[in-house]
């Protein structure tokens, strides 16, 4: 059964990695831009499902991170990972303001104002047009001056691999514990000696950070950035990745991302109604599978296939 | 005299136009094992909250083992070793019964995984609770949810633990075995103040009654005292 699991394992991992070579250019892009929303659906996963704080003000993060790297190597002409780093740093800091300001909101309230924050950056970028190239967009370095995509796949990869390993090595440390805890109950997290507000800040500062480097990666491979990636759609294009695949599972938060970017391109002959389905799908997901689709259909698999095993909970 | 353990002067709580605590002297020495009583909107809770971090006092002072902890949040008096548990059973629902247990023992300044790991399971051990502890918290009975949160507040090995209401909605045998855990715990030097309204239940446990009515104190003292002074029956029966 053990050597089943790591066959297919085996199997998996050397499909990823020859992806490149066995698809077109254009589904090669596909899969990079679907690497780039794993990342962000896993952080807004971190800081909505494990954390409790629920925000709708991730993609600005996004935009904070890509448009700070891109202006700084514009601008000051420096190497570009150093301006994604800004990038992320720059969110980490932002993030933590917001997190510090929205301390006393919950619920609604706290969606509310991180709605309102994502509108006030996504507004100030398209009125800077001296700075940001405004709604016209701006034209950013790319990363790689190759003829094929394949190496930002691979550094996305990289990315995302290690990305995920810092996320899930938090949620399983005595961070992460306390998380669930203030998620779960905030008066009885701070009565067993949880630090509320340190951990509120910390979360938004974490996932923020993580939405930044995303950010950076996308600006430098598209090569243009404009002010709708911040905007409302894309956040609920997130939105509906995390909660379809499971909010409360890093590793299913990134497959429902991955999966429901190819369907959407999958189905991009079918118009605005391709989104009309999947805003049925997150309605009967949320009406009938509240940890994701993919929890259920893993708990299913499991069932009839013996070498697949039980889903393991992780939030 | 054993050391003080918890002090305040003149502690005063409002809520908009109501003075919900008056002016309250309180104290509370190592190992004692004090009952707070009062009928409802007395001003119990709202004193526990204030004592626990969970409030700030409008006016007055809290000394937390001769430290000022006036303003301090809820986690630096957990961190001082101050413990509680709520009136209304608060639990983290969808974490198992050991994860409730390591987040205090986490959080203690120090603390390792693997010991906080064995605190738990003796803390659990003894609770009865042993066999449960990887059930998620919301679905233990009422009665084992609130040994649990009794187990989470042990967690952080209190100087001195505040139980709001534990009798509150538990049936008579329930009741009964809290009263031989607290007597237990209280043998081995552990201190408490326990607020009820189950005077008979308290009368069995605690040394010394304090009652609150209207915001106020109304008296301090032994039971026998308590129960015969004439501010207290007023305030109880209306006599």
């Amino acid at each position: 059964m053990r050597a089943v699991q790591i066959v297919l394992c085996a199997a998996l991992g050397v499909l990823v990695l020859a992806f490149p070579g066995l698809v077109n250019a254009y589904w090669l892009s596909v899969a990079i831009l679907a690497i780039f929303y794993a990342i962000v659906t896993a952080s807004w996963a971190l800081l909505v499902g494990y954390a409790g704080q629920f925000s709708f003000g991730h993609m600005a993060f996004v935009s904070l991170g890509a448009y700070t790297s891109g202006l700084l190597v514009k601008w000051f002409d420096i190497p570009i990972p150093l301006g994604m780093l800004a990038g992320v740093v720059l969110c980490a800091i932002v993030g933590s303001g917001v997190g510090f300001v929205g301390l006393r909101m919950r619920g609604p309230y706290l969606a509310l104002f991180t709605v309102a924050f994502s509108e006030v950056l996504r507004i100030i970028f398209v009125s800077e047009v001296e700075i940001t190239g405004g709604s016209g967009g701006l034209e950013v370095a790319p990363l790689f001056h190759t003829r094929s995509d394949a190496p930002y796949y691979y550094v996305g990869l990289v990315l995302l691999a290690g990305s995920l390993a810092a996320m899930v090595a938090l949620v399983s440390s005595r961070w992460g514990l306390f998380f669930r805890a203030i998620r779960e109950n905030e008066a009885a997290a701070a009565a067993a000696g949880v630090k509320v507000v340190r951990f509120r800040v910390l979360a938004f500062a974490i996932a923020s950070s993580f939405a930044g480097l995303a950010g950076g990666f996308y600006g430098h491979f598209l090569g243009i950035l404009t002010p709708d990636i911040g905007s409302v759609d894309q956040m609920g294009l997130v939105v509906a990745m995390a909660v379809i695949g499971g909010a409360e599972s890093l590793p299913a938060a990134v497959i429902g991302a991955l999966a429901l970017e190819a369907l959407v391109e999958a189905l991009r002959s079918y118009g605005e109604w391709r989104l009309v389905v999947f805003g049925a799908l997150l309605l009967l997901t949320i009406r009938f599978a509240r940890n994701g689709l993919l929890a259920l259909a893993w708990e299913q698999l499991a069932r009839v296939v013996p070498v697949v095993p039980a889903p393991r909970k992780t939030a | 005299m054993s050391a003080l353990l918890i002090e305040t002067h003149a502690l005063s709580m409002r809520f908009g136009g109501i003075l919900a605590v008056s002016e309250l002297d309180f104290a509370v020495h190592a190992g004692e094992l004090v009952g707070l009583i009062g009928p409802n909107g007395s001003g119990k809770t709202t004193t526990i909250n204030m004592l626990t971090g969970h409030l700030v006092p409008v006016q007055g002072e809290i000394m937390v083992r001769g430290v000022r902890a006036h303003g301090q949040a809820a986690s630096a008096y957990a961190t001082m070793g101050v413990g509680r548990t709520f009136q209304i059973t608060q639990l983290f629902g969808r974490m198992t019964v050991l994860e409730n247990m390591l987040v205090p023992g986490l959080a203690r300044p120090g603390s390792k995984k693997a010991g906080a790991t064995r605190a738990a399971r003796r803390h659990l051990e003894f609770l009865g609770l042993a066999a449960l502890e990887n059930l998620p918290a919301k679905n233990l009975s009422g009665g084992q949810q609130k040994l649990l949160e009794l187990g989470r507040a042990l967690m952080l090995e209190p100087a001195i633990l505040f139980l709001d209401e534990p009798f509150a909605g538990v049936n008579p045998f329930l009741r009964d075995e809290i009263i031989v855990l607290v007597q237990k715990l209280h043998a081995e030097g552990r201190t408490f103040v326990i607020v009820d309204h189950d005077i008979e239940a308290l009368q069995r446990l605690v040394h010394r009654m304090v009652v609150m009515a209207r915001g106020r104190k109304i008296a301090d003292g032994t039971v026998e005292d308590v129960r015969h002074d004439q501010e207290v029956l007023r305030a109880y029966a209306g006599f």
